[in-house]
């Protein structure tokens, strides 16, 4: 009669000779994902401490690259101007997604809704260097944007959205959020559709208008759903490089110069390799800094 | 559900204006696209004379039929491995739940959030060390890699959700564990599978920054590579310009148009996964 | 999802992280000493496209038909070369030269600014190919700005790239407009440019469209213009060049500065400038909407046909009457990479270029400027009442008057974009001061000639 202990170790032995072959499936992926990302990371992190043209040979530099990060105005303004963008592609279609799905709730089930579906994505579908095309010729000083505008009687009003210091980063910012808006929105409007309707219904009959129903009921139902808007929206406005690639190159003067189309100039064109890791690096890290709490609230929420 | 007259009507404005505002830059594409080539059309004028053969030109300067084909094998060589190399993942994660099987999750994890910019430095040197510059394979193996992060995620979620005596009975059965992958597993994750199709198709398509900094012939990019490339001859000439956005953006609007559901509803769970 | 230990995972996670970076520990570059290239000119007796099939690779900048309408008719007349030619917006060459001449290198491309190419290696040194031709019996002036010593100086050295012509630069003004606003001669001096401004100003016209916009930095045209008129071209030249202690930061610069400052503020320029592109300002101008731009020679032949009869140049006037005229005046530079594949086909066609009967023609009709070559070559004739005439006699004033410059955009191969650019659109904009501006572009290229 064998031993119950020695059967039950025979299996787990058996079992776990199984499990580890069961690492050949997920070797493949492994392999990839460390040549042609762990490995660039880390060099990235490498290169950083490197003085190098990505020509001749390098010079070990420490930490100068990081320090010319945080000390020279126009590669920290970089980082600023990342920020600022995230008011334009995470706040505003955050904000403007909430109010269009609670209003068009009520009608999220009717054909109108099924088309605005379609169209509102969209954006989504097309490459983003195509939204800064359109947007480009939209916003330029014999533009569309400007016809509106003086259309309306604010003609004084009308200038060149992409080619003025002030209005530059704005201009790239509503590229942005014209881009992600739909995307909230729809996310936004299939998670009120799985808030239980009764709740509602109950609020109404508690005589509650429309805010405090969306500030007592839907708010708070949705907090995962807006801490998913909010994710993407904050990396696509801190990781930005198409958009402003095509609409401005950075300019004019550097006002809309951000991390990702400096990090390319650094590394391609003026060939400081050294400081377009630091700054990558930097991207990289911030970017994290900004998306693990995100994930905390909105993973809190569940 | 009870909602007020005046709530209806003020959604549907609301949402209409929406609509028009998301619609209105392809509009003004469309319409500036009619006009002479090389002049400078103000606002949303309707040309006098619609110049249909700026298409035609865009089409025959911006050498569309050899962008469709790059673009298409690109897709060819990203998107099935990358579905077979994450499914395999997410399947020993998930599924088999592997020893360390947690830890190689959350490095994957890592790479979730990765700006492209991070890495394309490093990476320009390696693929050009690997003679892979200027080559189709300079955009493929590196998205691969890319897109494992994400493909992984999405698969391990989808094998988290399969009870284990699917497993079990195929194994009494006799089935090793490539066969219940193949065979039993495979099968059932067509769903999430389909979804991550048409996911990574559109990331391949549109992406930007590997095709201008590791391919230089736009003849050998991806769509919005081969855009950038346009924009930079052509940028000069408005209608030109115009027209040839459009047509490269003719592939994946048809593409959404037909499979529309599938990509709303891949894109909205490709974000709460994501 | 179950939340254990994220500490020990994430440990474990980064332990991997260290073992893979571990795998890569050697310093960037330093096993590429290969791709040094000898920097001495191979001797050449003879240089030709064979008479088997060549596939020419190009580079050529966007908007330009020149180069397109040279190699066309050469392949006219050697059949067997054929060209792949691949185009791009000047800015973007800018970017992407150092790159593309190591990697994927063009047999002949447009470049720009070449110290640090040729510092480090990436362009074919041409002196070979000048004595087998004979380019070295050519007015020495013509290949000057693309001579360059090994420090990156320029001015002497040996050759590393050649000019398909070479352009003058100066102020392009629409006849019509000029008539209405009682101009009927180019001004003599600065002071009566200003009135001229400010009588266009007046009578409701927009004075100066220039593009400025994305990447271009053109008001560095009526900068330098106003620096010249203000100082010495030669100092100009100096700072260009990269010759030791040469500095920007001049007081007559200074006065340049303000002087295009006190243009910018007075309203002489479209108040979009800093939204322009380059097509953007060409194609206001032709359509008639604006008086002046500050341009060069290779649009002449295109005004010539676009505005036929309606378009007049002047060089840009000194500050004193009579004083001396000086312009920018620069090869359009073409090099050749030190790997091409076909080089001596590219030196031949070079040398095509300013030699042959035809290319000639095509240089000047096409193109607008001067064609490079001996001082007695072939000239085609040009009607005597077009702006390419005009043109063309500017650059013969030039020349008695010694005034020639380079760009200073051509200063370093990132002054231009890290440089120039930002720093005039702030200044259209009025978030520059002139002395801050000159300052911050010495800082600029101070720390590009160290490196």
């Amino acid at each position: 009669m064998p031993h119950p202990s020695t059967g039950r170790r025979a299996r787990r032995a058996r079992r776990s000779r199984v499990a580890w072959i069961g690492w050949l499936f997920a070797l493949p992926a492994v392999v990839m994902y460390a040549t042609f990302v762990l490995r660039p990371l880390l060099l990235t992190v490498q290169y950083s401490f490197y003085d190098w043209n990505g020509i001749g040979s390098s010079t070990w530099v420490g930490l100068a690259n990081y320090g010319r990060l945080v000390t020279d105005p126009e590669l920290f303004a970089t980082i600023g101007h990342a920020f600022e963008l995230i008011l334009f592609f995470s706040l505003i279609p955050v904000l403007l997604g909430l109010f269009v799905a609670a209003t068009i709730r009520g009608i999220a089930r009717s054909r109108l809704a099924t088309v605005a579906r379609t169209v509102l994505f969209l954006p989504q579908v097309i490459p983003l260097v195509a939204a800064g095309i359109m947007w480009s010729w939209l916003l330029s000083s014999t533009g569309l944007a400007n016809e509106l505008l003086s259309a309306v009687g604010l003609g004084r009003l009308t200038r060149a959205w992409l080619g003025e210091f002030g209005t530059a980063l704005p201009a790239v910012g509503i590229i942005g959020a014209w881009v992600l808006v739909g995307l909230c929105t729809l996310l936004l409007l299939a998670g009120m559709s799985k808030i239980d309707p009764a709740l509602y219904e109950a609020a109404r009959l508690d005589g509650a208008g429309p805010v405090r129903e969306f500030a007592s009921i839907t708010l708070p139902s949705l907090r995962q759903e807006i801490g998913v808007c909010v994710t993407v929206t904050v990396i696509a406005a801190l990781a930005s490089f198409d958009i402003v690639y095509i609409a401005t190159q950075g300019g004019p003067g550097n006002s809309t110069m951000v991390p990702g189309l400096e990090i390319y100039y650094l590394a391609f064109s003026e060939r400081e390799v050294g400081m377009a890791s630091a700054l990558a690096v930097a991207l990289v890290i911030l970017v994290l800094a900004c998306v693990i709490p995100l994930q905390r609230f909105a993973r809190d929420a569940r | 559900m009870i909602v007020s007259r005046r709530e209806v009507m003020t959604g549907r404005v609301l949402l209409v204006l929406l609509m028009a505002v998301t619609v209105i830059p392809f509009v003004s594409l469309f319409v500036t696209a009619l006009h002479p080539a090389g002049t400078y059309p103000s606002g949303l004028s309707w040309p006098e004379n619609p110049q249909w053969g700026n298409f035609a030109d865009a089409f025959r300067v911006a050498k569309m039929g050899q962008l469709l084909l790059s673009s298409g094998l690109i897709v060819l060589g990203v998107v099935p491995i990358s579905l077979l190399l994450g499914t395999m993942a997410g399947f020993a994660f998930g599924h088999l739940r592997v020893p360390g099987h947690k830890i190689g999750f959350v490095v994957f994890l890592l790479g979730l959030t990765l700006p492209f910019e991070g890495i394309i430095t490093p990476l320009y040197y390696q693929i050009r060390d690997m003679g892979l510059l200027n080559t189709r394979w300079a955009i493929i193996l590196p998205l691969i890699g890319l897109f494992m992060p994400f493909s992984v995620v999405w698969m391990r979620a989808h094998f988290v959700t399969m009870p284990d005596e699917v497993s079990e009975a195929a194994r009494i059965d006799g089935a090793g564990t490539w066969q219940l992958f193949w065979r039993v597993h495979l099968p059932l994750a067509t769903p999430a599978l389909s979804s991550l199709a048409i996911l990574l198709f559109l990331w391949t398509w549109n992406q930007f920054l590997l095709a201008i900094v590791l391919v230089d012939d736009p003849a050998k990019r991806t769509m919005a590579g081969a855009l950038g490339a346009f924009q930079g001859q052509w940028g000069t000439d408005i209608p030109l310009l115009c027209a040839g956005a459009l047509l490269i953006l003719v592939p994946t609007l048809s593409i959404f148009l037909i499979f529309q559901r599938r990509f709303v509803a891949a894109l909205l769970q490709g974000s709460i996964k994501g | 999802m179950a939340h254990r230990s994220p500490g020990r995972r994430l440990f474990a996670a980064l332990t991997l992280t260290g073992l893979l970076a571990s795998a890569a520990c050697s310093a960037p570059g330093s096993d590429s000493g290969s791709t040094e290239t000898d920097a001495s000119a191979a001797p050449v007796t003879s240089a030709t496209c064979g008479t088997g099939p060549v596939t020419l690779k190009g580079y050529f900048e966007t908007g330009f038909p020149l180069p397109k309408n040279l190699s066309d008719e050469f392949t006219k007349q050697f059949p067997n070369v054929k060209w792949d030619i691949r185009e791009d917006q000047f800015a973007v060459i800018t970017q992407n030269a150092p790159r593309v001449l190591t990697d994927d290198p063009p047999d002949l491309m447009r470049l720009p600014q070449v110290s640090e190419l040729v510092k480090d290696g990436l362009l074919k040194n041409l002196d070979g190919y000048a004595q087998a031709f004979g380019w070295d019996k050519w007015p020495a002036s013509q290949l000057e700005q693309m001579r360059v010593s090994s420090t990156g100086e320029r001015g002497d050295g040996p050759l590393s790239a050649m000019g398909l012509n070479f352009s003058m630069t100066g102020v392009f003004y629409n006849k019509k407009l000029a008539t209405q606003i009682g101009m009927t001669q180019p001004p003599a001096t600065l002071a009566e440019f200003d009135t001229v401004l400010q009588k266009a100003k007046d009578a409701g016209l927009v004075p100066i469209n220039q593009f400025n916009g994305g990447a271009t930095g053109g008001l560095a045209f009526p900068l330098q213009n106003l620096m010249a008129a203000y100082g010495d071209p030669a100092a100009i030249n100096q700072w260009i060049f990269q010759k030791s202690g040469a500095t920007i930061d001049t007081p007559t610069n200074l006065q340049a500065t303000q002087h295009l400052e006190k243009w910018l503020k007075a309203g002489f320029f479209a108040p979009d400038i800093n939204s322009q592109d380059y097509a953007t300002m060409m194609s206001r101008f032709i359509g008639g909407k604006n008086l002046f731009i500050f341009d060069g020679d290779w649009e002449s032949g295109n005004l010539d046909k676009q505005m036929a009869g309606n378009v007049g140049f002047f060089l840009m006037p000194s500050a004193q009457a009579g004083g001396k005229r000086a312009a920018m005046s620069a090869p359009l530079t073409y090099g050749i990479s030190s790997k091409a594949k076909n080089a001596d086909c590219a030196a031949f066609f070079l040398n095509w270029v300013a030699t042959n009967q035809q290319a000639r023609d095509i240089a000047v009709e096409v193109g607008g400027s001067h064609p490079m070559g001996p001082a007695d070559a072939y000239m085609p004739e040009v009607a005597k009442d077009t702006v390419t005439a005009s043109t063309l006699a500017a650059g013969a004033t030039i020349g008695q008057d010694n005034g020639a410059m380079d760009f200073i955009a051509n200063a370093t191969g990132a002054i231009y974009a890290k440089g120039w650019t930002p720093q005039l659109q702030k200044l259209a904009a009025g978030q520059q001061k002139p002395d801050a501006l000159l300052k911050s572009v010495q800082k600029d290229y101070e720390s590009q000639v160290k490196d």
